[in-house]
């Protein structure tokens, strides 16, 4: 009997191990967090059994995933539209965009004491995580009020993230800061302290995805993932009106409701599969992503690429921007497609 | 079978192959491990080739070629992004090897005079205790985010293992010798510092010794934290861009650099104190 038993556990194992299995890593951001509640709360579980695979969803610090996503330890991971050009697609891992969750719309700030202008900047000393998009959009908004020349003329502090905020409110003498929230509604709190500029005067160019390296996607396993976590994605959109599932979410980052609710005001977040198509297939999405990788050249961080079409993107509509035998980053709107159809 | 004979003496060429052995390995795998992720994907970032390598050292000690025109070598390397960081770098480390001098000065009263003793003793195993980087928003309210508190941290992080050290050490000089040389006439700064100090030295040197990779440590903790130079900060930042390439060269250099003042304080500590044996 008990060998019968134990005969069935095996066959059983055996089973399971027979389906695919992928891996998602996510880190704690406003537009991130759902993707812990999707497993938390069986919505993932549904998913991934009608499409037969197995998918994990693993928290991870912001970098340390990106590592990962590179390695190929992951399958997918959520990242910003800029990461996804200069971790993954500049070390020569071609990767797709499958879910374009929300755009920044207020989430990251440039902070100042003092009533300090823009045009005070050059000169003076500001706090950010050098190379990311705190310094995208230090440059838009210096660029956006004529000051692109002096652009060179700001010393940058690169300060970690985790500690960031307490550095900032705790030196008085520290005139200006660029980061993100939950950190920009902790520092506001501080006395002297003003919003200078923010992502919301940029809308549209700090985007927030979940991408897959695309080999993955050219296997029908693969195709089951996609659909299966895109279908998730949007059963799971579709209850964030619910307070007690927005509750759960701030939870599972150990945040509050009244705290993911402010974040989320300012976060353009694509609620429905037919938002996040037309954002994604407009003409608009080009315009912007050539001002980020633009950017990403002008910082080196495009890998050993000479010029800065040497990191082609392919957009939804199969036009490319770049050389197109080096396509390193799609937009891949097809999954996202078949949700707004209703076809998941 | 003499391979696990404790009274086993390898040949010269034997112990030169074994001592190696490792080190082979270690960097045959590497390049194999290179090679293979490079015939997956030629750009991989993650584990660089040897010409990749070679290319990022040669843009981080000189600057490339474009840029510099016509300066020597010798001015680029001075003006390099290797040189500039380690230096950045090498002030704090010096800074804080200074301020580890009052901490042996301190242990070593604490050790002998009862009453700097019990003022500091009790709380030196309290402050040892705590886990400087947990307290990072303190530092940054003492210390500003500046220099001062990058030396701080590590100040905060090693010299209380020194000064425990210190005390231990001149606790273990015997006691008959401390009144002999009272009835010798000594008086007490003398014995503290002619008869005690003097003997324990060459041990406080070596604890400095084994210390240098936690000093390092919190350089490094400190550098990632905030910072616009140093070898850290630079580590830190191409981590945003995989610079992979650039990263194992840096921490190769820091452990030679590292190697060296190891190196050089046995040296000075075999040169100041040549009756000292272990």
């Amino acid at each position: 009997m008990i060998r019968f038993i134990v005969l069935l556990l095996f066959l059983a194992g055996e089973l399971a191990a027979q389906k695919p299995k992928f891996t998602v890593g996510w880190s704690i951001y406003v537009g991130w967090n759902p993707y812990q509640y999707m497993e938390k709360s069986g919505i993932l579980k549904k998913w991934a059994d009608k499409y037969g695979v197995d998918i994990r969803v693993q928290r991870f610090d912001y970098a340390p995933s990106l590592d990962a996503f590179v390695a190929k330890n992951i399958d997918a991971c959520t990242m910003t539209n800029m990461e996804a050009l200069d971790m993954p697609a500049a070390a020569g891992v071609d990767t797709t965009a499958i879910i374009t969750g929300d755009y920044s719309n207020g989430n990251d700030a440039v902070l100042v004491r003092n009533g300090l202008t823009l045009n005070k900047l050059p000169g003076k000393k500001v706090m950010l995580v050098e190379k990311t998009v705190s310094q995208y959009l230090l440059e838009r908004a210096l660029t956006l009020n004529g000051l692109k020349d002096q652009i060179k003329r700001v010393t940058l502090v690169n300060t970690s993230d985790s500690d960031i905020a307490t550095a900032f409110i705790t030196n008085t003498s520290q005139e200006a800061v660029v980061t993100w929230k939950p950190l920009v509604s902790q520092i506001l709190q501080t006395k002297g302290v003003t919003s200078l500029f923010n992502s919301s005067q940029v809308p549209g160019e700090i985007l927030d995805l979940l991408v897959v390296r695309s080999e993955i996607l050219q296997k029908p396993e693969g195709q089951k993932f996609a659909k299966a976590i895109t279908g998730a994605w949007y059963e799971v959109m579709g209850q964030m009106k619910s307070d007690k599932v927005l509750a759960a979410i701030a939870a599972g980052s150990q945040d509050t409701l009244a705290s993911y609710k402010e974040q989320l005001s300012t976060t353009n977040l694509f609620s429905t599969p037919q938002s996040a198509l037309a954002f994604t297939q407009s003409g608009d999405l080009k315009q912007k992503m050539d001002l980020v990788r633009q950017f990403c050249f002008d910082h080196h961080l495009l890998g050993d690429a000479k010029q800065v079409n040497d990191v082609a993107i392919r957009y939804a509509d199969g036009s490319i921007q770049g050389n197109k035998d080096r396509v390193r980053f799609r937009f891949d709107t097809s999954y996202t497609q078949l949700a707004a159809q209703g076809k998941l | 079978m003499e391979l696990f004979a404790i009274n086993a003496q390898p040949s010269r060429t034997i112990t030169w192959i074994l001592s190696w052995l490792l080190f082979a390995a270690g960097i045959g795998s590497y390049f194999w491990v290179a090679r293979e992720r490079h015939r997956e994907n030629p750009e991989d970032r993650v584990v660089p080739t040897l010409t990749q390598m070679a290319q990022s050292i040669h843009d981080a000690a000189v600057g490339s070629d474009e840029e510099a025109g016509h300066e020597s070598l010798g001015s680029r390397f001075v003006h390099s992004m290797l040189w500039q960081d380690t230096l950045a770098s090498a002030k704090r480390f010096l800074w804080a090897m200074v301020l580890l001098i009052p901490a042996v000065l301190l242990g070593l009263h604490v050790g002998l005079f009862p009453y700097v003793g019990v003022f500091f003793l009790r709380f030196i195993l309290f402050f040892d205790k705590i886990i400087a980087l947990s307290v990072l928003p303190i530092l940054f309210i003492a210390f500003g985010i500046d220099e001062l508190s990058k030396v701080m941290l590590i100040v905060i992080g090693v010299t209380p293992t020194i000064i425990l050290d210190t005390f231990n050490l001149s606790k273990s000089v015997p006691k008959e010798q401390i009144v002999k040389s009272f009835t010798l006439g000594a008086g007490n700064f003398t014995v503290a510092y002619r008869v005690v100090l003097k003997q324990i030295l060459p041990r406080i040197l070596n604890s400095i010794r084994l210390n240098l990779k936690a000093v390092m440590l919190f350089l490094f903790a400190g550098e990632m934290i905030a910072a616009t130079d140093g070898l850290a900060y630079r580590i830190a930042l191409l981590r945003r861009n995989m610079g992979m390439s650039t990263i194992i060269p840096y921490v190769l250099w820091v452990a030679l650099l590292l190697f060296l003042v190891d190196w050089t304080m046995r040296v000075m500590n075999r040169r100041l104190h040549p009756w000292f044996r272990e």
